[in-house]
C-alpha cells in the first residue's frame, strides 16, 4: 500500500529546457526579473514563499480575471434564488393571514444567502481554473527552499541561450543557477 | 524536521516574546506542533471521545425513545438543543470576523492568529448545525428542509424564518470551508515538502493542489482571497441576523424586537473571540509560540472582547427599557420575570459574566495577564451560553397566555448534549492541532522584514 503511494507520488521525471536562478535578496530577485525581461524573456515563473510586490511590478502582473468569475456566480446565485422562491411559492401556494404570495422581503433573504453561495462557489472554481490547480504536471523545476525563504526565477529557454541567462543570474545576485537541458 | 534555529533563538534570548524569527524558523515553529503527537495530546483526545461517546448514546435514547426523554414539555419545545446551536454558531461568528472582517480593515494582527479563528468557524458551524438536525425528532427526513423537486410538487416555506436558517447556516459552512481551506494550501505545500510518511505526504498533496508558490498562482489566489473576504464579511453578520430572526419575526415577548440582529451579532462576536482567546492562551504557552503570539496580539483581541462586551451590555439594557417604556404589558411582565422570577440565577450569570465581570479589562494589566484573561474567557462563554438559555426559555414559559405557563428543568439528557457539544469540536480541534497547520505560515512571513541586499549592505 505505502509503496503504491510512494510510486503515486514519484512522477516520472520530466525535461525541462531552461536556467532557473536562486535568489535570496528580494531586491536581486526583482531586479533579475527587470534586466531579463528587457533582455526578451516574457514568459518568466517566479517562485515565492510569499507574493512580492516588488516582483509583481517587474513583472507588470495585471489584476486577477477572479473578480468576474466570482461576479457571474454571485448574479446566478441571486436570480436563482429568486426564481427558486417564486416557482416554490407558485407551486405550491401557502397564504398564510391573507398576505401577498410574492414577498420580497423573505425572498430577498434567500436570494441573499444563494448570491453569496453562488460566488463562493464561482471564486473557488475560477481561481483554481485560473492558478491552474490542481497541478499535476510541473511547469517548470521545483525547489522545496520555495516554501522556505528562496525566490526561484525559472527562464524557459534553448541550449544556446543558456550561458548567457546564467550570466545574467549570477550578475544579479543568484544563489544558485541551475541549468536545464 | 530541523529545530535548529528555534532552539537557537530560543537559548539565546531569555524572553520568549522576543525569539528572533525568520522566514526558515517560521516553517520550523509552525510545523513543530505537527511533528509532536505527545503522551498528552493522546490523553485529551481519548478522554474527549469517550465524553462524546456518552453523549452519543444520550442522541440516541433521544431518537429512540422520543424528545419525551428531555426536559421539554409545551410550550417550552426549544431549549438547550436550540440554546446550543445559537451558542455554537455565534462561536463561529468571531473566525469569519478575524479572517475576513479585519483582512479588509488590513489589521495586520489577524494574521498570528486567523488559523485558529477560521478552524474555530468551521468546527463551531458543524457542531451548530448538528442541534436543528436532531430537534427535528426525525433526523433522517432532515432532507425535507431542502427544497427539492418532488412528485407532489411540495415545497418548504421560503417565507419562514427556520427555512432563511437552512439557506444561510449552510452557506455560511459551505463559504467558511471554502476560505478555511484555500488559505491553507501554501501552508500545507510547506508541510508536504517536510513530510515524510508516504501516506501523510499523500494527504497533504492532495490539500495542497500541487502548490509550488509559482507567481501566476499567488496573483489569482490573492485575487480570491480578497473575494472571499467581501463575500464572507456581509456574510458572518447576515447568519446571525437570520438566527435571531428565527425568534424576533415571531410576537413572542422577549423576542419579537427590532433589536435583535445587531444585538444577536455583537453577542456572536463577543462569545467567539473569548473562545479564541481560550484556546490560544495553552497552545502558545505549550508550544513555546510567544513569538509569533504576543501578548500585543492578545490584548488587541481582549479590547475586542471589551468593545462587544459593551455592545451586549447596552442591548440589554435597551431591552429593559423599551419594555418598561413601551405599551406592551406582556413584554414588561416577561422581563421582570426575566430578572426576578424562577430564572433569575440564570439571568444574573448571564448578566454577570456578560457585562459585569469584562469591565476589569479596561485595565491594562489585566489584558497582558494570561491567566486572569483565560479565566474570564471562560466566564463570558459560560455568560454567552446562558444569554441563549434565557431568551429561549423565560419566553417560552411566559407566552401571552397564562394558562400555558410551565417550569422548564433541565434533564440529565440534555447535560449530555452539552457536554457532548465541546467534546464534538474539540474532537476537530484536537485532529487539527495535530495535522494541519495551526497558524498562517505565509501570512505572517509578509510581516517579516523580507531580505534585501541595500538593508544588508
Amino acid at each position: 500500500m505505502m509503496n503504491l503511494i510512494t510510486k503515486l507520488l514519484t512522477p516520472a521525471p520530466q525535461k525541462f529546457h531552461g536556467v532557473m536562478g536562486i535568489f535570496y535578496y528580494v531586491d536581486d530577485a526583482a531586479e533579475a526579473v527587470t534586466q531579463l525581461r528587457k533582455a526578451g524573456h516574457k514568459d518568466l515563473q517566479v517562485f515565492s514563499p510569499v507574493p512580492h510586490h516588488e516582483i509583481e511590478h517587474a513583472l507588470e502582473q495585471g489584476p486577477s480575471l477572479v473578480r468576474w468569475v466570482t461576479f457571474g456566480g454571485g448574479l446566478l446565485g441571486a436570480t436563482g434564488g429568486f426564481a427558486l422562491c417564486w416557482y416554490s411559492i407558485q407551486s405550491w401556494p401557502m397564504v398564510i393571514g391573507g398576505k401577498e404570495l410574492f414577498s420580497i422581503p423573505p425572498f430577498t433573504v434567500i436570494g441573499y444567502e444563494s448570491m453569496i453561495l453562488l460566488a463562493g462557489l464561482a471564486n473557488l472554481l475560477g481561481m483554481l481554473a485560473l492558478a491552474r490547480l490542481p497541478q499535476l504536471k510541473a511547469t517548470a523545476p521545483y525547489d522545496p527552499r520555495f516554501q522556505e525563504d528562496k525566490i526561484g526565477i525559472w527562464v524557459p529557454c534553448g541550449p544556446d541561450a543558456n550561458a548567457r541567462v546564467e550570466q545574467m543570474l549570477k550578475g544579479q545576485g543568484a544563489e544558485e543557477v541551475q541549468v536545464h537541458g | 524536521m530541523s529545530q535548529t534555529t528555534t532552539h537557537a533563538a530560543a537559548h539565546g534570548v531569555a524572553d520568549p516574546e522576543k525569539r528572533p524569527i525568520t522566514q526558515a524558523s517560521l516553517n520550523d515553529d509552525v510545523m513543530k506542533l505537527i511533528s509532536l503527537p505527545g503522551k498528552w495530546w493522546w490523553v485529551a483526545f481519548i478522554f474527549d471521545l469517550i465524553v462524546l461517546a456518552v453523549a452519543l448514546a444520550a442522541v440516541r435514547n433521544l431518537i429512540v425513545h422520543g424528545w419525551g426523554v428531555s426536559g421539554f414539555m409545551r410550550p417550552v419545545m426549544w431549549a438547550v438543543d436550540i440554546t446550543n446551536f445559537v451558542f455554537w454558531v455565534g462561536i463561529a461568528h468571531c473566525g469569519t470576523l478575524v479572517s475576513a472582517v479585519l483582512f479588509l480593515f488590513r489589521s495586520h494582527f489577524r494574521r498570528a492568529v486567523y488559523r485558529i479563528a477560521e478552524a474555530m468557524t468551521v468546527f463551531g458551524v458543524l457542531t451548530a448545525a448538528m442541534f436543528p438536525a436532531i430537534h427535528t425528532g426525525r433526523p433522517w427526513f432532515d432532507y425535507w428542509l431542502f427544497p427539492y423537486p418532488n412528485q407532489r410538487q411540495l415545497w418548504t416555506n421560503v417565507r419562514s424564518p427556520l427555512e432563511w436558517d437552512v439557506f444561510a447556516v449552510n452557506t455560511y459552512l459551505t463559504v467558511s470551508s471554502i476560505f478555511f481551506l484555500v488559505g491553507l494550501i501554501p501552508d500545507v505545500a510547506a508541510v508536504r515538502d517536510r513530510a515524510k510518511h508516504p501516506l501523510m505526504k499523500l494527504i497533504y498533496t492532495l490539500l495542497s493542489f500541487g502548490w509550488t508558490g509559482a507567481n501566476f498562482q499567488w496573483k489569482h489566489f490573492y485575487g480570491a482571497y480578497l473575494f472571499f473576504a467581501a463575500l464572507a464579511t456581509p456574510l458572518v453578520f447576515s447568519v446571525h441576523s437570520v438566527v435571531s430572526w428565527d425568534f424576533a419575526m415571531s410576537q413572542t415577548p422577549g423576542w419579537h424586537s427590532t433589536l435583535f440582529a445587531p444585538y444577536f451579532v455583537a453577542g456572536a462576536i463577543f462569545s467567539g473571540v473569548a473562545m479564541v482567546i481560550n484556546l490560544l492562551i495553552p497552545i502558545r504557552k505549550i508550544f513555546k509560540l510567544e513569538h509569533i503570539v504576543t501578548l500585543d496580539h492578545m490584548e488587541k483581541l481582549a479590547k475586542l472582547v471589551l468593545l462587544t462586551s459593551t455592545m451586549v451590555g447596552y442591548s440589554y439594557l435597551t431591552e429593559f427599557f423599551m419594555a418598561w417604556y413601551g405599551p406592551n404589558k406582556a413584554e414588561r411582565d416577561l422581563f421582570w420575570f426575566r430578572a426576578t422570577g424562577h430564572y433569575w440565577w440564570a439571568f444574573w450569570t448571564m448578566f454577570s459574566c456578560n457585562v459585569i465581570f469584562p469591565l476589569v479589562l479596561w485595565f491594562k494589566p489585566v489584558r497582558r495577564n494570561m491567566g486572569i484573561m483565560f479565566f474570564l474567557c471562560i466566564l463570558v462563554n459560560v455568560g454567552m451560553w446562558f444569554e441563549r438559555f434565557v431568551i429561549i426559555v423565560t419566553s417560552l414559559t411566559r407566552s401571552f397566555n397564562p394558562a400555558t405557563w410551565f417550569y422548564y428543568k433541565m434533564s440529565i439528557t440534555e447535560v449530555a448534549l452539552i457536554v457532548g457539544s465541546f467534546a464534538w469540536f474539540f474532537m476537530f480541534f484536537l485532529v487539527f492541532v495535530r495535522v494541519l497547520p495551526a497558524f498562517s505560515i505565509a501570512e505572517i512571513k509578509e510581516t517579516l522584514p523580507m531580505p534585501r541586499r541595500r538593508d544588508h549592505a
